[in-house]
């Protein structure tokens, strides 16, 4: 049996077969305290990581990981009572902000004939010992394996270094496949319900219509309006949908063209009067378009100033236009007022104009929920009752896509009121 | 026509549209119906004992129809129940909550037409 410790360096390379069973365990225990650097660990059964976990390996990998900063990866099949056990480590070497703890498991036992039926430690990549394991049924460690094999040769060693970290990476996308059904389905949940709860009171109304002349005598026209508004929810969100699946599934097409957003925006802001006019619940706004800093421009024919993108003119539009209907949404009296300005960039490493140009839409509305402001450009999480809660995230996946940035404050200076959403796009080259 | 103008009926949905729906289908039958948007405004003025059927949406902001269902009968009320939602997955939650009342919930999946909603509903009832 190998000497482990000093001079290993120089001892010839090994790959040997133990036999008794006692001394693997030994060896076992050995290396796992010999450890300079990095543990890989690999239990066949979730039984087996249970076993070592008796055998006091677990806690020897717990103190190596805190107390000697050793890197430790573990693979292994769980169940509730493993699942316990790394979660109180994980949770331990959190709270003492240690980064080099890490378990990756699946959720079931491995079959028998698919993974490994060995149990695979490697050290520091130098030296490696594989345990057979004889009977997974057995309480001890000793009762239930049989051979080892031991080496500290390069070429095993790197091989089972390899199959390591093949296994390490699949768990990973496993894990990430498992997250991204659940998402899915959490989605399809969520949109479900958004959908069928205009359909309702369209469905509903209409029966309610159809069934009674008197109704559509006395309250036809509430019934019609009532109808409109969630055909139009339905419309909207069926939209939003669309958008979140081509964002989701990368095809997104952006369609750039050089413009002015100053034209774009002094259009929005056009069109978006009349209808202010007409929803009496917004007759007390005011809208104000600043252009760049503080020159109040009223009128179209006075503004020479232009500001050119690069950028998908639609899909821009469509992420002011969710601004400011946000803005008017929860600005009920007050102002809103967009502003354009020029933040002026270092010169990029390839000498490319990275100056770019910031849009900002200041409400003085009733602000942001401080229990929607951490998942405020998530998907769902609208708080107000005709919002689809997929618009901020739109917007966001938008002005991603054209390199730029988007977020949100409260203003609390001064106790104003209201929030200020803001954007940026990186200008054209000149 | 039935003697239905006995029975009382609170319906609890945040969306008014719906609430509203299902109020005016339900009193056409002749029940009295009450109907609320929001489920604290339900708990701070409800009294126990005077409605014969709850009808309670599951997903509304601040407290939802389960919630809402169990601090009422914690507060003693023993009417009978609908919970009606838009969700595709409900059972699970709700099994956890009432492990007593998992045979005899009503569970009604919206869009309803209302011609069925009014038929449940009397039969939860006791009408025929």
């Amino acid at each position: 049996l190998t000497r482990l410790g000093e001079g290993d360096e120089l001892a010839l390379p090994i790959t040997e077969v133990i036999r008794n069973q006692k001394a693997v365990e030994t060896l076992f225990i050995e290396m796992v305290k010999a450890a300079e650097q990095e543990i890989l660990l690999i239990f066949p059964t979730a039984n087996s990581f249970l076993r070592e976990e008796r055998l006091g390996i677990i806690h020897l990998l717990r103190y190596g990981a805190i107390e000697r900063s050793i890197d430790i990866k573990i693979l292994t099949p769980t169940d509730g009572e493993v699942q316990k056990i790394i979660q109180d480590i994980v949770e331990e070497t959190r709270k003492l902000s240690k980064k080099n703890f890490h378990i990756r498991s699946v959720g079931v036992t491995y079959e028998e004939t698919t993974v490994s039926t060995v149990t695979i430690i490697i050290v520091d990549k130098k030296t490696s010992l594989a345990i057979e394991k004889i009977d997974d049924s057995k309480e001890n460690f000793i009762d239930a394996i049989g051979l080892a094999t031991y080496s500290n040769s390069k070429p095993t060693v790197s091989s089972y270094v390899s199959i390591f970290e093949i296994l390490w990476n699949q768990t990973k996308l496993y894990e990430e496949l498992r997250n991204h059904d659940k998402m899915q389905q959490e989605f399809i949940n969520i949109a479900a319900h958004e959908l069928r709860t205009p359909a309702q009171s369209i469905l509903g109304y209409a029966e309610l219509a159809k069934s009674d002349p008197q109704y559509m005598e006395k309250d036809g026209q509430s019934f019609l309006e009532v109808i409109y508004r969630n055909a139009f929810r339905i419309h909207k969100l069926t939209k939003d949908i669309l958008d979140v699946t081509r964002i989701e599934g990368h095809t997104l097409n952006l369609d750039k063209i050089r413009f002015n957003l100053n034209d774009l925006i002094k259009s929005l802001v056009y069109d978006k009067q009349p209808k202010l006019v007409a929803d009496s619940s917004n007759n007390k706004v005011e809208v104000v378009y600043r252009l760049l800093e503080d020159r109040e421009v009223g009128d179209v024919e006075n503004n020479v100033d232009t500001v050119f993108v690069q950028a998908d003119r639609d899909r821009i539009a469509q992420v002011i236009s969710n601004l400011l209907d946000n803005a008017f949404k929860f600005t009920h009296q007050g102002l809103v007022s967009i502003g354009v300005s020029i933040k002026e960039n270092k010169q990029g490493q390839e000498g490319e104009n990275q100056n770019e140009v910031v849009v900002s839409i200041e409400d003085s509305g009733s602000g942001i929920d401080p229990e929607i402001f951490p998942r405020l450009f998530t998907k769902f999480s609208s708080k107000s009752f005709s919002g689809t809660g997929l618009g901020l995230y739109i917007s966001k996946s938008i002005i991603e896509a054209h390199g730029g940035k988007i977020w949100a404050k409260n203003n609390n200076e001064q106790n104003k009121p209201g929030a200020t959403f803001s954007f940026t796009l990186p200008l054209a080259a000149t | 026509m039935m003697t239905s103008h006995e029975k009382r009926i609170l319906i609890v949905d945040d969306d008014p549209d719906i609430a509203n729906l299902y109020k005016l289908s339900l009193e056409r039958e002749g029940f009295v119906v009450d109907a609320f948007n929001d489920p604290l405004l339900v708990l701070s003025n409800y009294r126990v004992g005077i409605y014969d059927l709850l009808l309670i949406d599951i997903k509304m902001p601040q407290m939802n129809g389960f919630e809402l269902y169990h601090k009422l009968r914690n507060l003693g009320d023993n009417s009978k129940v609908c919970f009606i939602t838009a969700f595709e997955e409900f059972n699970k939650q709700f099994r956890e909550l009432f492990p007593d009342l998992k045979e005899k919930a009503c569970f009604l999946r919206k869009p309803i037409e209302l011609h069925y909603l009014n038929r449940v509903v009397k039969s939860e009832l006791g009408y025929n």
